[in-house]
């Protein structure tokens, strides 16, 4: 009798642990699109890097089926991703010719859903894989900070683990509480004005882009909410130089650049006409050294917007040591160690 | 009488419609002057024309107590930029008036011979592939490589038949816009999204520095144009018609290549593709004076630098922000040359 009941609480417990199979979910991807998927999803493939990043912190890396054969950067990258998915070398390659992804390779695979980036429903990809395959496809389109938590708690829906995404998504606020805790007080006037430099030079983050919300949470304030154009809600606007120097930014700030260093830009030949910038005056023009630690369109973002917090306000920040608290934060995310990925 | 009367009013007309294009000629040689004071009062940082005389002023010693940064705007900014833009100019209307003599073709420009395409592969490689080579030096060099190839090419038994170099050029055209095309497809987003926006062209990063790399290029290539004008006439007549009047049509078919190709490289490389402006201007010319190239070249050097500096004027100003200025010369130049092509026959070439 009391075996039997021993029997049927095991059996319960397990009926409990295994995951509902083919339970169908709606889901609404970053374009708003409806995607009906079975949850939990098994084989799942990855067509876009960050998307990816925030997967392997909340779900199981054996349902990753294969990944993108596009990612940038890739020897920044690698050592990550052997550290949080052993097969991550196994994985097949899904390759793109002239941009468009190999649809027989993917039918190939028999994914249940894939993830990749379109920043329109009309996407080519996006529309080959829904339409000539007929498989799930999840866009991601991130514009601001919210998406990205957005994608956490996605992700979570996709893998079946909204318990894990949630704790992803309160280390993420745990880690950007400590900036914004600092800045959140500090009045507009009182904000240096920052300018993003994408490797363009004169392309910059617009007032509705992300970075502008990274800026202001680092205790900056983007340059582009004192220029009175309407291409200033771009995206990526490209301001004329003399705009620029009439707009003074503080801090200039530069993506990831391997042609230009801050240096180039204080004192550069090509760079003459910017010595009057306050932020040239004064050498506070940083760069995003490594865009693998400090990709804000990841779930590093809170990492990348220490990284802006500690030049933009170094008063506040200057006791932070950012190794200190990237070990923190992938061994929390990712149960690894930073630098070298051991495991924890 | 009335046949003294008829003659004396011929000689007047005559006399009337010489001298009427020689002031147009003059004004057309004279354009570039009020063209570069108006561009220097043209800009997104508020400063006003008499400030802009006060910091000229000071420069050459009154001082007028005006900020520093408006020395900047002026002198570091604007001036470089307004110089730049007709550097390039010039350098692609003289490059196309010439590739058009040699050619006996309305339909060239400076990019016949693959020049295009080189400079667009080397931007990229340069821009994608080996970042340490800085995109200036990589277009420049795959540029006058592009040339270079075509005319080998072309070449053969020490002749180099029109025919064979428009072909010639086509095939390198073709070959170096595969190659970029391989580039493109292997490189991530943001270096493609480089690559297309420098295609586009630009001056918006233009600098002293960028001024000092290319104008002596630009400048030799021109003058080496201007300096043999007149044999493109003789050229442009075919290469029997040039040898008959005692004339070596190779080696000054070669001269031109090599003139036209530095020019034009040298203005590709520092301010990527600028469309139509090789090929409408030296067109517009031709049809306002006739196809002489004693005429037409230093024409084309000053109308060329004209043109490319009112057009970059838009490109700076006219919406507030930069937009590349290859879009506007194409939009502004495309609809202004149709016109005159329906105002003159055959486009001046009658």
């Amino acid at each position: 009798m009391k075996i039997s009941r021993y029997m049927a609480r095991i059996a319960l417990c397990l009926l409990l642990a295994i995951p509902a199979q083919g339970a169908p979910v709606e889901l609404e991807d970053d374009l708003g699109r409806t995607v009906i998927i079975d949850q939990p999803c098994q084989k799942v493939v990855f067509l876009v890097e960050n998307a990816l990043n925030t997967y392997y912190s909340i779900a199981d890396p054996e349902t990753v089926l294969a990944i993108g054969d596009n990612i940038w950067k890739r020897e920044l990258k690698e050592d990550f991703f052997r550290a949080v998915d052993p097969k991550f070398d196994d994985k097949v390659r899904i390759g793109f010719e002239a941009g468009l992804v190999s649809l027989e390779t993917l039918a190939a695979e028999g994914p249940d859903l894939v993830v990749l980036w379109a920043t329109s429903p009309e996407d080519e990809n996006l529309k080959a894989i829904t339409e000539t395959l007929g498989i799930p496809v999840y866009a991601v389109f991130i514009t601001s900070i919210e998406d990205m938590y957005k994608q956490v708690r996605e992700m979570g829906t996709i893998s079946g683990r909204a318990d894990r995404a949630a704790e992803v998504e309160a280390i993420m606020k745990s880690y950007v509480a400590e900036v914004t805790s600092a800045t959140e007080g500090i009045p507009d006037e009182d904000r240096p004005k920052v300018y993003w430099m994408w490797s363009d030079v004169l392309g910059t983050a617009g007032r509705e882009s992300g970075f502008d919300d990274l800026i202001y949470q680092a205790g900056g304030i983007n340059v582009m909410n004192f220029w009175e154009n309407d291409a200033s809600r771009m995206e990526h606007p490209t301001v004329p130089l003399e705009t620029l120097i009439s707009l003074n930014p503080d801090v200039i700030y530069m993506w990831y650049n391997e042609k230009l260093d801050p240096e180039d830009v204080i004192s550069g030949t090509e760079f003459t006409g910017w010595k009057d910038i306050n932020a040239v005056k004064n050498g506070r023009v940083y760069e995003i050294e490594n865009p693998f630690l400090f990709d804000a369109f990841s779930p590093r973002m809170p990492m990348a917007l220490m990284h802006l917090a500690r030049n933009i306000q170094p008063e506040l920040f200057a006791d932070m040591s950012i190794d200190e608290r990237l070990d923190g934060f992938f061994g929390e995310m990712y149960s690894v160690h930073y630098p070298g990925y051991a495991a924890l | 009488m009335n046949i003294d009367y008829g003659r004396r009013k011929l000689d007047a007309v005559h006399n009337y419609s010489f001298i009427g294009k020689r002031v147009l000629v003059l004004l057309f040689l004279l354009m570039p002057i009020p063209a570069f004071l108006i561009s220097m009062t043209i800009g997104t940082f508020p400063i006003t024309t008499g400030e802009i005389a006060g910091v000229i002023v000071s420069r050459i010693g009154m001082d007028m107590g005006h900020p520093s940064v408006y020395e900047t705007v002026i002198f570091q900014v604007r001036l470089p930029r307004v110089l730049l833009a007709m550097m390039v100019g010039s350098a692609l209307s003289a490059s196309g008036a010439a590739f058009q003599g040699i050619f006996r073709n309305p339909l060239v420009d400076p990019y016949i011979l693959g020049l295009s395409s080189g400079a667009a592969f080397g931007a990229a490689l340069s821009l994608g592939v080996v970042s340490w080579i800085p995109v200036q030096l990589s277009a420049f060099i795959f540029s006058l490589l592009a040339v270079a190839v075509a005319y080998s090419m072309a070449r053969t038994e020490g002749r180099t038949p029109v025919v064979s170099l428009v072909l010639s050029g086509v095939i390198v055209s073709a070959v170096f816009s595969s190659l970029l095309a391989i580039v493109q497809i292997a490189v991530d987003e943001r270096a493609l999204q480089s690559i297309v926006y420098w295609m586009m062209g630009s001056m918006n990063t233009a600098s002293w520095s960028k001024l000092e790399s290319s104008f002596p290029l630009a400048l030799l290539g021109c003058l080496g144009i201007l300096s043999l004008r007149w044999r493109l006439n003789v050229l442009a007549l075919g290469d029997e018609e040039a040898r008959s009047v005692g004339m070596d049509p190779e080696r000054y078919k070669g001269i031109f290549v090599i003139s036209a190709a530095l020019a034009s490289s040298s203005a590709v490389a520092v301010a990527g593709i600028i469309g139509l402006l090789g090929l409408i201007v030296p067109h517009i010319l031709r049809m306002i004076f006739g196809p002489d190239h004693r005429t037409l070249i230093p024409l084309s050097i000053t109308f060329g630098a004209t043109f490319m500096v009112l057009v970059d004027d838009l490109a700076r100003a006219a919406l507030g922000f930069e937009v590349p200025v290859g879009i506007i010369t194409t939009l502004i130049g495309a609809p202004f040359f149709a016109y005159l092509l329906r105002r003159t026959r055959a486009g001046g070439w009658e």
